[in-house]
């Protein structure tokens, strides 16, 4: 035990805070794959707690190791014992003789690792640094609810007949029973991070606040509970004493601006979504092509509603995964190709419903038949130059007969019989729709089957 | 196997919000010396002898059923009144109570028979001279037995609610069986007073359901749940055709509940008295009966999920958000088992539902679920084609699918038609100057001019409507749809911001 709890005095010796959260990890590192079972086997059930105990109090050259000791027992012996199930669990895995519930033992096992780190920190009894091993810890655990959900998924078949008293046949059982127990450890530790009134704030909790959030964020989204997300980002919106935004790291401010932003955009909020993401976009790491790609899956939908902006070629061919999934898109788009847009969209339907993004490109089709009745409108030329006009002068012809749009609008579609006829009622509702959007000006006239639009800004923000 | 108190009990409505008072606190300071009648003593006396030593029990066990059951008579003022020579010994009860607890399944074809459940615990042990009562043959359980039968022998001079017998088993979940003692001393203190006997019965049933009172609903684990309550279904053998809707409070006597067979004919019946009646209040708490005893037996098949679409059609055809949602949920997971039914119909209606809630993250949800084989089905192509049509703003095409829904659809689009005309209009009225009438009439499915005048009228827009002859001098009516636009815009707001979700689940 003497050895095995060596580098965690090293480390604790220089409060090298993410190097304690390394070992108290329960994957080994890849550089020493053999350290947990080394660990685990330095001690046994009977002895551990004693082991643990002797080598951290009767620490001869680091003294606040020996005041923190209790807490560091506590939390090395219930880790040693995680391990414990962990090993257990890895070895019944390879020789496929997984138990039941032995997912969720290890998870319940891992558990108290973190509800004891989490406890130590709230009493007191470990240095603000550690802050950081709850973190890691919570994270572990998220990772672990979620794998012993899917072995309860596994075992649990089917809808159960509810035991109660209920009226009806099928009860709803919560399918993920441990990641939301995990958010609930989570929760605790959250506020834990944003009541802190220690003033000196290089030791507040506070630093931890938006770390906690994140995960939190990432907790919920995985259990389709978003709703419950708004209340973290209320809460930290109501703390006045939080400090600078910033200030805090900015792995922490781009993953937070990233779920605000996405929670926003869920809400329909685009503007606001558009301004977290943007900012996210801009601080995430150069070389963090996953994250920036992540990002832009929201901000790119949430610009084409906003500015009716679609992503340059550029910016798509530095991005291989977005070049798929949004290329054909938004070529179709640009060309106003309406066809060819409906096409895009079924094709990457189950991609875009899964991002929840489909709903929003949807919308999309507004630009694209923007851009073709703009089309129409270039096509119809000038008027006559009238006496005393200029070359310069010249006015497009404002109008423009609806069997013009119609045709437009036609291309493409299978025609008569095919089930796809677009009537010319339908043709008039469309272009009301572009009016009323304010995608296009003017008016349409029945009674001459005219569209007349503007003379000036028939179609805004398009330079016409 | 659990004893069958009776299945429901009218609660009446609670009046205040105060706690009920909690029994202990105010008899336990003054704890009494009891004076055990003669013959309790001679009974607790015989149960010690050796020679009534039953292999199997342990004296643990015995010395448990015999406080419960001293306390239990205490509890009711009976001690004295009980003839104690004859009552069955605690060694005796419990070997009958282990009898009883065999499976249900070896009971069953005599329920499905129609032939009252036969008393299994009967063999010769009860000597006393009011188990001659059919009442208590029909009880399988010892404990209830030993419950009922001074129940039987009290009747008449009993209130109703005393002939439940949900105390025992209340009280072996509240309380150890240390508590006994201490309990019996307790009643003992205060039985003479019939009021305050009353009052701790209904506390002590409170105090037992209390763990369903104080515990949030997501919290409670599913364990607890299946120590209490009955773990096998129910099978039933009541033969009438109606009954009325009571909430359960404790697990279901069979004698109440119908087995399926009559709730086959009760479907029937219900069809038929829907067709001729139509009183929903009526059909709706019958269907909510007749979903109850298809849930306490367990019986999940083809005819679960007709009685659920059934109800849920009923339940949409009047309105009913809050009955038709709860029947949706459960037929969604019923679905899911695959035991037929019209599932392309109900998912048709759960997408035109989402639709008008106007939720986007459910409708996303939604879309995610569906496959490409679900979506086939006529009735779902047309909910889907709803939906993108009002998401494109097709009002044209929005309208025409109105006019075309197939099933039940359209008194889901009903919901939400108002709504959707009023944004139309605000569309039309920034894309035209006037119209004629018969423009609106057509675009926004009315069935006739006048109904189109009709829905302007009651939304303050009748002042646009204007006769006019055109170049034809044919006379037409037209609407100055511009000078609408404000307030069209207005009500379409004020419309979609408000959407009624009652009951959603």
């Amino acid at each position: 035990m003497q050895a095995a709890l060596q580098p965690f005095r090293e480390a604790h010796a220089l409060e090298n805070a993410w190097a304690v959260a390394q070992i108290l990890s329960p994957v080994a590192p890849i550089d020493d794959p053999g350290r947990l079972y080394d660990f685990y086997r330095a001690s046994n059930e009977h002895m551990v707690e004693n082991d643990v105990r002797s080598v951290l109090k009767y620490s001869k050259q680091n003294r606040h190791l020996k005041n923190e000791s209790d807490a560091w027992t506590d939390i090395f012996v219930s880790y040693w014992r995680a391990i414990g199930e962990i090993l257990r669990a890895e070895e019944a895995s390879n020789q496929g003789r997984l138990r039941d519930r032995q997912a969720v033992e290890v998870y319940e096992a891992w558990k108290a690792v973190a509800t004891n780190i989490q406890k130590f920190v709230s009493n007191g009894m470990l240095p603000s640094w550690a802050v950081v091993c709850m973190y890691s810890a919570a994270n572990h655990l998220r990772v672990l609810a979620i794998k012993a959900d899917e072995q309860l998924a596994q075992t649990r078949n089917g809808a159960t007949f509810n035991a109660g008293f209920q009226d009806d046949v099928v009860s709803t059982t919560p399918k993920s029973e441990k990641l939301e127990d995990a958010a609930r450890v989570f929760n605790r530790m959250f506020a834990l991070c944003l009541g802190d009134r220690n003033p000196d704030m290089n030791e507040s909790r506070k630093w931890g606040v938006y770390y906690m959030a994140n995960l939190q964020f990432k907790t919920y989204f995985k259990l389709k509970a978003i709703t419950l997300s708004k209340n973290v980002v209320k809460a930290i919106e109501a703390q006045s004493d939080l400090p600078l935004f910033e200030l805090y790291p900015k792995a922490h401010q781009v993953t937070y601006k990233y779920y605000v932003g996405i929670l926003a955009f869920l809400q329909e909020d685009y503007a606001r979504a558009e301004t977290c993401l943007q900012e996210a976009f801009d601080a995430c790491f150069m070389q963090a092509i996953k994250n920036q790609e992540l990002i832009l899956t929201y901000l790119i939908p949430c610009r084409l509603i906003t500015k009716h902006a679609i992503p340059s070629a550029d910016l798509l061919s530095s991005f291989p995964r977005l070049q798929r999934i949004f290329g054909p898109l938004v070529a179709c788009i640009k060309r106003g190709d309406l066809p060819g847009f409906d096409e895009a969209l079924v094709a990457g339907e189950e991609e875009f419903v899964k991002r929840r993004i489909y709903l929003t490109l949807e919308r999309g089709r507004d630009i694209a038949q923007r851009n073709l009745l703009r089309k129409v409108f270039l096509a119809g030329g000038y008027e006559d130059l009238k006496e005393g006009q200029t070359e310069a002068d010249r006015i497009r012809k404002s109008r423009i007969p609806l069997a013009n749009f119609a045709a437009a609008l036609r291309m493409g579609t299978a025609g008569e019989g095919s089930g796809q006829i677009l009537e010319d009622d339908e043709v008039e509702c469309m272009i009301a729709n572009m009016i009323y959007k304010g995608l296009m000006k003017g008016y349409i006239s029945r009674e001459h089957a005219m569209v007349v639009v503007n003379k000036k800004g028939a179609f805004p923000g398009t330079g016409v | 196997m659990p004893p069958h108190p009776p299945a429901y009990n009218p609660v009446p409505a609670r009046t205040t919000l105060a706690r009920p008072e909690q029994p202990a606190q105010p008899s336990l300071g003054k704890p009494r010396k009891v004076d055990w009648p003669q013959p309790v003593r001679d009974y607790v006396g015989r149960a010690f002898e050796p020679q009534n030593v039953i292999e199997g029990i342990s004296p643990a066990e015995m010395q448990a059923k015999l406080k419960d059951l001293i306390s239990f008579f205490a509890g009711r003022n009976q001690l004295e009144s009980l003839d104690w020579t004859t009552y069955p010994l605690p060694q005796q009860l419990l070997v009958a109570e282990r009898r009883a607890a065999l499976p249900p399944v070896e009971v069953a074809p005599g329920f499905a028979n129609n032939v009252p459940p036969a008393p299994v615990h009967s063999s010769g042990l009860y000597t006393n001279n009011n188990s001659s009562s059919p009442q208590s043959a029909r009880k399988r359980k010892s404990n209830d037995a030993s419950d009922d039968l001074p129940t039987v022998q009290a009747e008449d001079n009993l209130p109703p609610w005393r002939k439940t017998n949900t105390a025992s088993l209340k009280d072996r979940i509240t309380y150890g069986n240390n508590h006994n003692e201490k309990r019996h001393k307790k009643n003992d203190s205060t039985s003479k007073s019939f009021e305050a006997d009353l009052e701790k019965r209904k506390n002590r049933f409170n105090l037992g359901k209390s763990g369903n009172q104080t515990t949030p609903p997501w919290s409670s684990s599913r364990n607890d749940s299946d120590s209490d309550m009955p773990t096998g279904p129910v099978v039933g053998t009541n033969q009438s055709l109606e009954k009325r809707y009571f909430r359960l409070t404790a697990p279901p006597k069979p004698e109440t509940v119908r087995p399926q067979h009559v709730l086959e004919k009760t479907l029937d019946l219900l069809k038929k008295k829907w067709r001729e009646e139509s009183n929903y209040g009526y059909i709706c708490n019958q269907f909510k009966s007749l979903r109850q005893d298809l849930t306490v037996q367990h019986i999940k098949n083809s005819f679960t999920v007709s009685v659920y679409e059934i109800h849920a059609r009923i339940a949409l055809e009047k309105g009913d958000l809050g009955e038709y949602n709860q029947c949706q949920t459960q037929l969604k997971a019923l679905y899911k088992q695959k035991l037929g039914g019209h599932p392309a119909e109900f998912t048709a209606y759960r997408i035109l539902y989402t639709v008008y809630t106007c939720n986007k993250a459910d409708m996303n949800d939604l879309l995610a679920e569906l496959t490409l084989t679900d979506k086939a089905p006529p009735a779902v192509r047309h909910a889907l084609d709803v939906r993108s049509a009002l998401a494109l703003g097709n009002f044209h095409k929005f309208f025409r699918l109105y006019l075309a829904a197939p099933n039940m659809g359209a008194y889901l689009m009903d919901m939400f038609i108002e709504r959707e005309r009023l944004h139309a209009l605000a569309n039309i009225s920034r894309a035209y100057v006037t119209v004629a009438l018969r423009f609106l009439t057509d675009e926004l499915g009315f069935d006739s001019d006048n109904d189109c005048i009709e829905f302007l009228t009651s939304h303050g827009a009748e002042n646009l409507v204007e006769q006019k002859t055109n170049d034809k001098n044919e006379s037409q009516l037209r609407v100055k749809i511009k000078e609408g636009a404000g307030l069209f815009d207005s009500l379409r707001a004020a419309a979609f911001s408000k959407v009624d979700i009652k009951g959603q689940i």
